[in-house]
């Protein structure tokens, strides 16, 4: 077992060599999957992934997203001593880096997946007035349903709710495809960053913003969010409050689901590392069972998550159209 | 604590937040054209369809047991006549039943009372015939008296005789 996968990492990875670096500790091997690292050219590529990595190091380098340095490093990388060049990014406004990263790549996988679902599903659903029997379209069409009936109608009154339907199905699926992305081995969650949960949440700070001034006016940041009826003085303790809790909200959303999509992934990471400490039969059976228990929690987490950070962006947009 | 947003594990670099956006941006965009608008506007015509098929069926439903209603008080009515028209024609059978029956017995009494005036016309007829016959045997009687000069057992032994001619003929 112990063998197979060093086997495989071997494969995959690198070349197994002589290591004057130490092995990995479990931070740095839990903290290399679940963050955002950007790619580095090696002289020597071994494995698919660092084929894979070089290809985007240079496309990185022509879309000028960042300069390469002009002499290789070595670096240890998975406890293996190897030849890499380092690039400094390309910073632009000096504050973005936009150098396409694994995450990067997984959101526009996400976006290339819910692309290639929801188009021809749409033709097909347009062409069967009567009904698909389709599974397939079923099983979407279920959950379009689901969305509008659990998310969109509860928080939106029914005109309102047929022109939020596109933007909440879009959140919904959006996350919901990646998170199971993310589940499948060698590929990475784009939802659990903060940077993207950020902003996904930012959309829903706009959206609240946007819709409480459309609806309610331009004014509504002193008028619609304290309550009606209470105390002149009171007014001033409260406006702070409920300005506070505005920005909380999204910061909410963005923690939850981070801290869910990460949590799952570094478990079952750590039960794993078990293995390569213990080096046991009895130990491996028994962290690849319960890791494989927590993939399946997984699966279920991302459903939920996917859920609640939709249905609570539709409560906290509903909830702006209407002065409190 | 900008430390933290800078390394590891809760580091936000702001390209990947803006990549987010700008992702999340384009896929909301294409799919809002190219999906969300046809399926939504599908599935509201199904909604829509659906909920006027059930309208239809419940006014048709609505319309045949009117229908059926209306059928029965006909069915009601067109009995109750059939059954007057039957008791009708039975009073009538009795009644057409009865008078023949008076006719008959009356027109039996008619013939038997004029056979009756008949026998009795014809019993007077003969006896007028007979009273006629003993007048004219009694004058020939008297005659041969008168001729011969009898004597009284003679006498009586001719009225005897006469008699008896008499009886027989009656």
């Amino acid at each position: 077992m112990v063998h197979f996968v060093q086997l495989l990492n071997t494969i995959v990875t690198s070349k197994a060599e002589a290591h004057a670096c130490g092995e990995d500790s479990m931070y740095d091997i839990v903290i290399s999957h679940v963050t955002d690292q950007p790619f580095l050219y090696h002289v020597t590529p071994h494995g698919i992934s660092e084929i894979f990595g070089n290809l985007i190091f240079k496309l990185n380098t022509l879309l000028g997203f960042h300069v390469p340095d002009a002499t290789p490093v070595t670096e240890c990388l998975h406890g293996h001593a190897a030849e890499v060049i380092l690039a400094t990014p390309v910073k632009l406004l000096g504050i973005f880096d936009l150098r396409i990263t694994k995450w990067v790549i997984m959101l526009w996988v996400t976006m290339l997946f819910c692309a290639l679902v929801f188009i021809p599903l749409a033709r097909k659903i347009k062409n069967s007035p009567m009904g698909s029997k389709s599974r397939w379209v079923n099983l979407w069409e279920s959950l379009i349903g689901f969305v509008h009936d659990e998310i969109v109608e509860p928080n939106f009154e029914h005109d309102y709710a047929k022109k939020a339907m596109p933007y909440f199905c879009t959140v919904f699926f959006f996350i919901l495809f990646a998170n199971y992305l993310g589940l499948i081995p060698g590929l990475a969650t784009a939802t659990g960053n903060l940077a993207v949960t950020a902003g996904m949440a930012i959309f829903t700070l706009f959206g609240m913003f946007a819709i409480g001034t459309i609806k309610q006016g331009p004014l509504w940041i002193f008028s619609g969010i304290v309550p009606h009826g209470i105390p002149f003085l009171m007014y001033f303790l409260l406006w702070p409050i409920e300005v506070m809790g505005l920005i909380i909200k999204p910061f909410a959303l963005t923690v939850r689901l981070f801290a869910n999509m990460t949590a799952g992934h570094i478990v079952i990471i750590i039960f794993l590392y078990l293995v390569m400490m213990f080096q046991s039969y009895l130990v491996g059976v028994g962290s690849v069972s319960l890791s494989l228990i927590i993939y399946l929690l997984e699966l279920l987490v991302a459903f939920i998550q996917a859920y609640i950070f939709t249905s609570l962006s539709a409560m906290f947009i509903g909830s702006s159209m209407h002065a409190h | 604590m900008l430390e933290i947003l800078e390394k590891g594990l809760l580091r936000v670099e702001p390209g990947l937040l803006l990549w987010t956006i700008i992702t999340f941006v384009v896929l909301l965009v294409i799919l809002w054209k190219a999906a969300w608008k046809p399926v939504v506007e599908a599935l509201d015509a199904r909604a829509e369809k659906v909920r006027s098929d059930i309208e239809n069926a419940d006014r048709s439903r609505q319309e045949a047991e009117k229908l059926l209603a209306q059928h029965k008080s006909m069915m009601d009515n067109s009995k109750n006549e059939a059954a007057k028209i039957i008791s009708d024609s039975r009073v009538d059978a009795e009644r057409v039943k009865n008078e023949i029956i008076e006719k008959a017995t009356a027109d039996a009494r008619d013939l038997s009372d004029r056979t009756k005036k008949e026998i009795e016309l014809a019993k007077d007829r003969a006896l007028a015939d007979i009273k006629a016959e003993v007048v004219n045997l009694s004058t020939e009687i008297a005659a041969k008296i008168i001729n011969k000069n009898l004597n009284p057992d003679d006498q009586k032994a001719l009225v005897e005789e006469t008699l008896n001619k008499v009886r027989t003929v009656q």
